[in-house]
């Protein structure tokens, strides 16, 4: 039998050293690497509630998220694609710094590092958050909680879709976009992250181009509008191309959405414009889908905290740009109480009246009907089937035939009116129908304190082009809210007080 | 220690690690056979609410059908959204995922009544009896839908229910990786159950429901027409299924019936059941159409009956609600010396619920055909062979219609065993005048003429055309009253409201 050299202890040693460092030490190492690169799920956060509601997360960016340095770079690729100049041309919000600089992302978009990459999603202030000025060259106040009156969602989408289709959308043309603005992407996502994040990015939204392609067809809805139930249906990727005609064309009002504690209580009430649900929780998940979020992937501890913040927060007073004439608002005191208070509340922040919240019928209300057709039966239904496995699935959509009363508090802010933004401001609305404006400019920030909206009479201003809203279109009527009742036959003297009195709200 | 004693020690400590081994291994196993069992095969009941009251229990308890007709609930979760094109009516695509096919759905509930759901290992939706038995109609357009339990299922599409699934489960997008990405979407599965649905739950689920194509290969016929909302080829469809007999080319649909007030049938009156009185009893039409559910033989074989005797309980206690508008007191009066002259000889007699030969009555053979002596011997033999005792299917040639009992005839529209009449007045015409093409399953009532409005945008859009002219359709025959004055109709129509 030979006899094996025995091997002295020392290198023995040396040998198990080895080995253990090549089979356990350096893949752990690398794990722990690979883990610390592209484990983690960290949104930025912010401390204050305002913040936290303009800028953090909804938990949308784990489906949705665009690659921080990819949504940096498309407007520059896919400039062609935009009305004009970056976001802020399809109506976004740029804040500044402390130090004067405009900040990194505009109002209603959030960060979160996700998988090894800061991804950037909307999130609820996009269509909730917006500006108004006094005059054309004062400065804009920026107010949280209002409806998004510039922001064009309509364009914001076929952005996406159309700059994922064009042939600018690769590497050859984003990543340089990206090296140009100034940033040092590692090794690492210069040649593997980012080129993959480019190509799975693209896979993904057009992937979701068939399911929003219907978007297209629409009319224009413009700023400050979306169609929000057929958006809902896309959910449930119902054949659009196969829904009755009737139920499209159905844009309306982003609504404001501060004080909604008295909406819930004492008595809960019909929420949406059509009053299709009671329960503010269901309402709030469901248009967090908005923002790009599922059941599995939706922060709810972070929703929690806006949700928190909404139902007491307070829309700025009208005094804050403009003056109210006192006396003449207390002689609209009466006028309001008689006309508006049942269906509308006793006050800016009193929202008591027998019908306020509740349904008025469509038939009674007469305003356009496309956007309670829009919200169907059958949809309705298989909205009972969302958050399925979770305590909390949706249980209390329903249909209803008309629209509900809505309390009027911060009204000067809200403009333009009618659930379809079909009236451009309050004075108008008090007029019948056959004499409110038929074409108005949607998508200005500058207020008319006369008549209590929206200016609206230009098509633009300041190099800045308006949405031509034109009320003949399909869901654009601004017939309805007209009559005795309605208080459009009041004097001309007491328009101008009631109009005053909203002023107050 | 001698050399011995420490070969004995490590033969010892051998054992012991050997043993230790063993019993980590039957542990192991032991723990995967409950998990398996676990996330596979153990039955949870259903939570409490769904047995808060009869009527709840009826839409949507569970008879059973979830061990072998069941479907994994995340997939059927799912398919309408991987496969919206495949939910078609009329060979259109019929957009709203499962209420595109007419099923009874009560805003609020994660299913449309008659769908089940219960967890055996995992959760599974199948059907009950409410499925096709549940009426929903409405008085206005922008009205809600009033569901009435064990009415006729006018609404709901069967045959494209049975194809959907099928359809879905050929087409090469039935696929774990596809139908995983839709499910992650939805709900976050833990590692198990991802894995089970991943290589276990989804081919599974495709193989079984494509094991039923062979059975449904009449659903696909060109030569047949579509059944169309609220009807089933209920015959053909216990031969091909239950008795497995080779397909022929009979082809009898008939209108789902409504099931209510069971009470009325005794079998010793000569009462019979089915459309061609082809069952004993309604215990053996509840076992016979409950087993149809199932798919096959029941799991638990007294569950199974314990089930039945509460269904039958309830059917026969239940009642059909009254019209819902105002009845004209004095026309209904007048209408009713003209039924008693017309219809009570055989509606109101000895003679309703037992069998009125096809000669005399004269409408459509094609039911009859459908059924034969042969293969209600072969049927009856099959629940035999469960163990299940009923009085069960006759055996001999059947050559004629029951004569139906008329309780809640208003809501039991459209008219005659092949719903080839939209409304009573209509049944009232000669058959010439009668309405050639009209769409079945909106459910709109028409409170003049009695039936649901089968005709207009609407009911286009919502409804199934149905043409009396194809196989099986027929509007002929039962040409009884048809002489009467229009005055004297519409009075009998009024009295008609008030059965």
């Amino acid at each position: 039998m030979p006899t094996r050299a025995v091997l002295p202890p020392a290198r023995w040693k040396r040998r198990f050293l080895i080995l253990v460092a090549l089979t356990v030490v350096l893949p752990a190492t690398i794990v722990i690497w690979l883990l610390g690169r592209f484990g983690g799920d960290s949104p930025v956060d912010y401390a204050d509630p305002v913040e936290h509601f303009k800028y953090g997360s909804t938990g949308g960016e784990h489906e949705m998220g665009f690659p921080y340095w990819i949504w940096r770079a498309l407007p520059e690729v896919c400039g062609h694609l935009l009305p004009g100049k970056g976001y802020p041309s399809i109506g976004m919000l740029y804040e500044k710094n402390p130090d004067g600089s405009l900040k990194d992302l505009p109002v209603g978009t959030s960060k979160r590092r996700y998988q090894g990459v800061d991804r950037v999603f909307v999130n609820c202030a996009v269509c909730h958050t917006s500006t108004v000025r006094a005059a054309p060259d004062t400065p804009p106040l920026l107010v949280s909680g209002m409806p998004a009156a510039l922001f064009n969602m309509k364009q914001f989408e076929e952005f996406f879709f159309n700059c994922a289709a064009d042939p600018k959308f690769a590497q050859e043309y984003l990543i340089p976009e990206i090296q140009r603005q100034g940033v040092g992407l590692d090794l690492l996502d210069r040649y593997l992250v980012y080129p993959l994040a480019i190509g799975i990015m693209r896979d993904r939204v057009l992937a979701l181009k068939g399911r929003f392609e219907w978007v297209y067809r629409q009319k224009d809805w413009g700023p400050g509008r979306v169609d929000t139930f057929n958006s809902a249906k896309v959910i449930f990727n119902f054949p659009m191309d196969h829904l009755d005609p009737r139920e499209f064309d159905a844009p309306a009002d982003f609504p404001s959405i501060w004080l909604q504690r008295p909406r819930r209580e004492p008595r809960a009430m019909e929420l949406h414009w059509d009053g299709n649900n009671t329960d503010m929780t269901e309402r709030n998940k469901s248009a967090a889908f908005g923002t790009g979020t599922t059941p599995p992937t939706i922060d709810l501890a972070r929703i929690k905290r806006v949700e928190d913040w909404i139902l007491d927060a307070e829309p700025p007073a009208f005094t804050s740009l403009f003056p109210v004439d006192a006396a003449l608002a207390a002689r609209g005191a009466p006028i309001y109480k008689e006309y508006c208070a049942a269906c509308h509340g006793a006050s800016g922040r009193d929202f008591s009246g027998d019908r306020v919240g509740r349904v008025t019928p469509l038939a009674e209300i007469g305003t356009d009907r496309r956007r309670l057709d829009s919200y169907t039966y059958t949809l309705a239904v298989n909205q009972a089937t969302l958050y399925a496995g979770y305590p909390w699935r949706f249980t209390q959509f329903h249909k209803t035939n008309g629209y509900a009363n809505m309390p009027l508090d911060g009204i000067w802010l809200r403009g333009p009116y009618l659930h379809n933004g079909s009236v451009p401001s309050l004075r108008d609305l008090l007029e019948p129908a056959a004499r409110r404006p038929a074409v108005f400019w949607r998508g200005y920030d500058v207020l008319d304190p006369v008549k209590v909206g929206f200016v609206s009479d230009q098509p633009e201003a300041g190099g800045r082009k308006f949405f031509r809203f034109d009320t003949s279109q399909p869901g654009n009527g601004n017939g309805g809210h007209e009559g005795r009742a309605y208080g459009t036959e009041l004097s001309a003297a007491d328009k101008a007080a009631l109009v005053e009195f909203l002023k107050t709200f | 220690m001698d050399a011995q004693t420490k070969d004995s020690g490590h033969v010892q400590s051998r054992r012991a690690w050997r043993r230790f081994g063993l019993l980590v291994l039957i542990l192991l196993l032991a723990a995967g056979a409950y998990l398996g069992w676990e996330r596979g095969f153990r039955e949870q009941p259903q939570p409490a609410w769904v047995f808060e009251s009869a009527e709840s229990r009826f839409k949507y308890g569970s008879i059973g059908a979830e061990h072998d007709a069941g479907v994994p609930y995340w997939i059927f979760y799912v398919l309408p959204r991987v496969f919206p094109e495949k939910f078609r009516q009329d060979g259109r695509i019929a957009p709203g995922g499962y209420a595109a096919l007419g099923v009874a759905w009560e805003e609020g509930q994660e299913l449309p009544v008659g769908f089940t759901k219960k967890t055996i290992g995992f959760p599974r939706v199948a059907n009950n009896c409410a499925a096709c038995h549940t009426t929903t109609y409405r008085l206005s357009a922008d009205a809600k839908p009033v569901f009435v339990t064990a009415g006729a299922g006018h609404t709901v599409n069967i045959q494209n229910f049975f194809r959907l699934l099928i359809d879905c489960a050929k087409d090469p997008r039935f696929d774990a990786d596809i139908l995983m990405a839709e499910i992650n979407r939805v709900t976050r599965l833990d590692i198990i159950d991802s894995l089970l649905y991943r290589f276990l739950v989804i081919p599974i689920t495709k193989k079984r429901l494509l094991e039923r194509e062979a059975q449904f290969a009449w659903l696909y016929r060109q030569d047949f027409p579509d059944w169309g909302r609220g009807r089933d080829d209920a015959m053909n469809l216990t031969k091909y299924f239950m008795i497995r007999a080779p397909m022929d080319d009979t082809f009898g649909p008939t209108d789902i019936p409504a099931i209510w007030n069971l009470g009325k049938f005794h079998w010793d009156k000569g009462h019979r059941l089915n459309y061609a009185g082809d069952s004993h009893d309604a215990r053996s039409v509840v076992i016979d159409s409950a087993l149809g559910v199932l798919g096959a033989a029941p799991a638990d074989k007294a569950d199974f009956l314990e089930q039945v005797q509460w269904l039958q309980d309830y059917l026969t206690r239940k009642q059909p609600p009254k019209f819902p508008l105002p009845v004209d007191a004095s026309r209904a009066a007048a209408g009713k010396p003209l039924f008693d002259a017309h219809c009570a000889a055989c509606h109101a007699s000895a003679r309703t619920g037992t069998r009125i030969p096809l000669a005399e009555v004269g409408t459509d053979r094609g039911r009859l055909d459908s059924w034969n002596k042969g293969a209600a011997i072969q049927a009856n033999q099959t629940v035999a062979a469960m163990g299940i005792t009923r009085r069960g299917l006759v055996e001999d040639d059947l050559e004629g219609y029951r004569i139906p009992f008329l309780d809640g005839l208003w809501l039991r529209a459209p008219y005659l065993h092949n719903g080839s009449v939209p409304t009573l007045r209509d049944l009232l015409e000669p058959a010439a005048k009668r309405p050639t093409v009209f769409w079945r399953g909106y459910d709109l009532l028409d409170p003049v003429k009695v039936g649901f409005v089968t005709d207009g945008d609407e009911a286009r859009r919502v409804g199934t055309r149905m043409d009396t002219g194809e196989k099986g359709g027929g509007k002929q025959g039962h040409e009884f009253g048809t002489g009467l004055s229009a005055a004297d109709k519409d009075a009998l129509v009024e009295y008609l409201k008030t059965l």
